[in-house]
């Protein structure tokens, strides 16, 4: 037998580690009746296994727990048992470096592995962030870095290190993300594996890694989507893939953008999994969500991204809005499921729902507090709401156009300011400036709005000063 | 052309504050503000994001690497790239780093060596130390065949010409002292 999954330790207690979620997400891997888990005992669980499925995922698990692996390291062979301990962003190793949104399996201490002399004990120790946010590079994409990691996923590419350290046959290992080492690419290889296994499970299209790129970033939506769930039920459909493009290649690339959805996603995700789950619970909620809310939602961000082309009029901009809507009765209903969420928004507590009164109290916990929520996900709805009351109303094209345009003038400006302002050089301020005003900041009026209040929280920074008053002195010679 | 000589000391850093984060995160963390200032007459290039953070329970201390210089290589599910920036010559900029409020470390020698950690919670820390790796020129990938000994260290580390340090005495009461 050779797999534990620490449920308690010296120096720490059971809140620091998160036996439950390492046994659901090794559950998962599984997929198979015949996995398991005895009662604690002496602070690990035993992990047994007795596979009734044969495909590459279970041979693997098969392997890792029913095998007693006796590796010899050089001074004769020794039994090693795997160590799970699933756990907290707060892991950190002796050298500093910490775990959250990430995993590593430590070799034995005596094995003279890479990794080695940062594990204590004899047996191979596998620790793992149970609450993960990070992008990898997706396979077929040249290395874009947008794929997210969900816990099972990461837990088996460390079991895929496992494997090998186990059977000291570990790869070479090299400090390069791009390329990745033999060993990266091989672990990424299995992981692969268990990506296409859920995929299948789950009727939709893999989304794969690639193997030779091990590079990742902090900042993904790695959690359940509200958006994409309730408008496709499908991380993969067109529809969000088209919007993903948007953001990845139109805002994420630039340091403001992506500096904006970093904290936006860590804003984000702190309600958007619970959301989820009671969606899962009340179907009613998921159909009201669209069309009071998403698709709303996503139908203003098209046309503010169609709104930063050069050739977009008030006039073609109102006639947007109003091809998008839908004919007569279902243009009123879906200006009802707006009102109906805009009244929820409001007084949400008075549903008689209990899952909807959880659902208001998480909102008002978690999302509303949030400047970044609220200006990019709650802001656009009302304004919205304002013009679809117009066009059920009868108004023309300029009439909608002219109060979209207003409206959009107020909201823009009040962009939510991210810290990566004060961190950047004089040119790359003028850069992301410039970028921010072609994108959203059409008007004299907007861009001196955005202005001061870029120069109220960090004029005292030598670059934003230098950007701004060369500006202001620009446009006063201009005038 | 005239050469910019640049001195290790033309990288400056105080931390400005070191402050609980409240609101609509899941994560509880602490908020370190960085000030850093370039004396020099040339751009210079900064990692601007934690890289590693040790502590040492006996000193009541933290010390937050924006470095890679110590870390080793290891089996990991994913590696974070450094994020590098620069700062304009005889200019200033300010950066924010989270932490969490505790650390649970794993220590690589243990009394028998059993399986062990220490907990330690950042509201007890006395002093924070932040260092910063930077240098003259942008991080550029190094394509030549690695040595063995280069191979053993993180690219930004070899990348690395100097480090500023600041140090950050948590007040007892009064104003914090910056050294």
């Amino acid at each position: 037998m050779a797999m534990f999954l620490l449920t308690d330790a010296t120096g720490i207690g059971s809140d620091d580690l998160d036996p439950g979620q390492g046994l659901i997400d090794l559950t998962i891997i599984a997929n198979d009746t015949g996995f398991g888990a005895n009662a604690a005992a002496g602070g690990q669980q035993l992990i047994t296994y007795a596979p009734t499925l044969t495909g590459v995922v279970q041979q693997r698990l098969d392997t890792l727990v029913n095998t007693t692996f006796t590796p010899d390291y050089g001074s004769g062979p020794q039994t090693v048992d795997i160590v799970i301990a699933a756990g907290t962003a707060a892991f950190v190793l002796d050298d500093g470096t910490s775990l959250a949104n990430n995993g590593t399996s430590l070799p034995p201490s005596n094995s003279g592995l890479p990794g080695a002399t940062l594990n204590p004990t004899l047996n191979n120790l596998l620790i793992y962030d149970t609450d993960q946010n990070i992008c990898v590079a997706r396979a077929g994409t040249g290395g874009d870095i947008d794929l997210p990691e969900s816990n099972p996923v990461v837990l088996y590419h460390e079991l895929s290190h496992s494997f090998r350290i186990l059977n000291n046959t570990l790869l070479a290992l090299t400090a390069t993300c791009d390329p990745a080492s033999p060993e990266e690419n091989a672990a990424i290889t299995d992981e692969n594996d268990l990506r296409t296994d859920l995929a299948m499970r789950q009727g939709v299209t893999p989304e794969l890694r690639d193997p030779n790129i091990h590079c990742g970033s902090v900042g993904c939506d790695g959690g359940c989507c509200i958006i994409a769930t309730v408008a496709s039920k499908s991380l993969t459909s067109q529809e969000v893939r088209s919007l993903r493009c948007v953001r990845d290649h139109f805002v994420r690339n630039t340091e403001i953008g992506h500096s904006f959805f970093e904290q936006f996603f860590q804003d984000y995700y702190s309600f958007s999994p619970q959301v989820c789950t009671i969606m899962a619970r009340d179907r009613q909620l998921s159909g009201h969500l669209l069309e009071g809310w998403v698709n709303p939602l996503l139908d203003f961000w098209k046309i503010i991204i169609a709104r930063s082309r050069p050739s977009m009029t008030i006039e073609s901009m109102g006639a947007e809005f109003v091809r998008r809507q839908p004919s007569g009765p279902h243009a009123k209903a879906r200006r009802d499921a707006l009102q109906r969420t805009l009244t929820y928004w409001s007084d949400g507590g008075s549903d008689e729902n209990p899952w909807r009164a959880e659902l208001a109290q998480l909102l008002r916990e978690r999302a509303w507090p949030s400047e970044y929520i609220q200006w990019a996900l709650v802001s656009p709805v009302r304004i919205y709401y304002d013009l679809i009351r117009m066009c059920v109303d009868g108004a023309g094209a300029h009439a909608i156009g002219c109060e979209l345009e207003r409206a959009v003038a107020s909201w823009a400006p009040e962009m939510p300011i991210s810290d990566v302002w004060a961190s950047l050089s004089a040119e790359e301020v003028a850069t992301e400036l410039a970028f921010v005003e072609s994108a959203l900041l059409q008007t004299a009026r907007c861009r001196r709005r955005f202005a001061q209040r870029l120069r109220n929280r960090l004029g005292h920074i030598t670059a934003i000063a230098f950007v701004l008053n060369g500006r202001e002195q620009q446009r006063k010679g201009a005038s | 052309m005239k050469k910019d000589d640049v001195k290790s000391s033309d990288l400056q850093a105080t931390i400005q504050s070191v402050e609980p984060v409240t609101g609509a995160t899941a994560r509880k963390r602490m908020e370190v503000v960085v000030r850093l200032s370039n004396k020099s007459k040339r751009a210079l290039h900064y990692i601007s994001d934690m890289r590693a953070m040790r502590y040492d329970p006996l000193a009541k201390r933290l010390v937050i690497a924006l470095s890679d210089e110590g870390r080793e290589i290891l089996p990991l599910n994913v590696e974070k790239v450094p994020v590098i920036r620069h700062i304009d010559p005889q200019s200033d900029a300010e950066i924010r780093i989270s932490v969490p409020e505790r650390i649970i470390k794993l220590p690589s020698q243990t009394p028998g060596g059993k399986l062990a950690f220490e907990k330690h919670d950042m509201a007890e820390m006395q002093e924070v130390v932040v260092e910063v790796g930077w240098a003259d020129v942008p991080f550029y990938k190094d394509t030549r065949p690695r040595k063995a000994e280069a191979s053993r260290k993180m690219p930004a580390a070899l990348w690395e010409q100097h480090k500023v340090r600041t140090t950050f005495r948590m007040p007892k009461s009064g104003a914090p002292k910056t050294e």
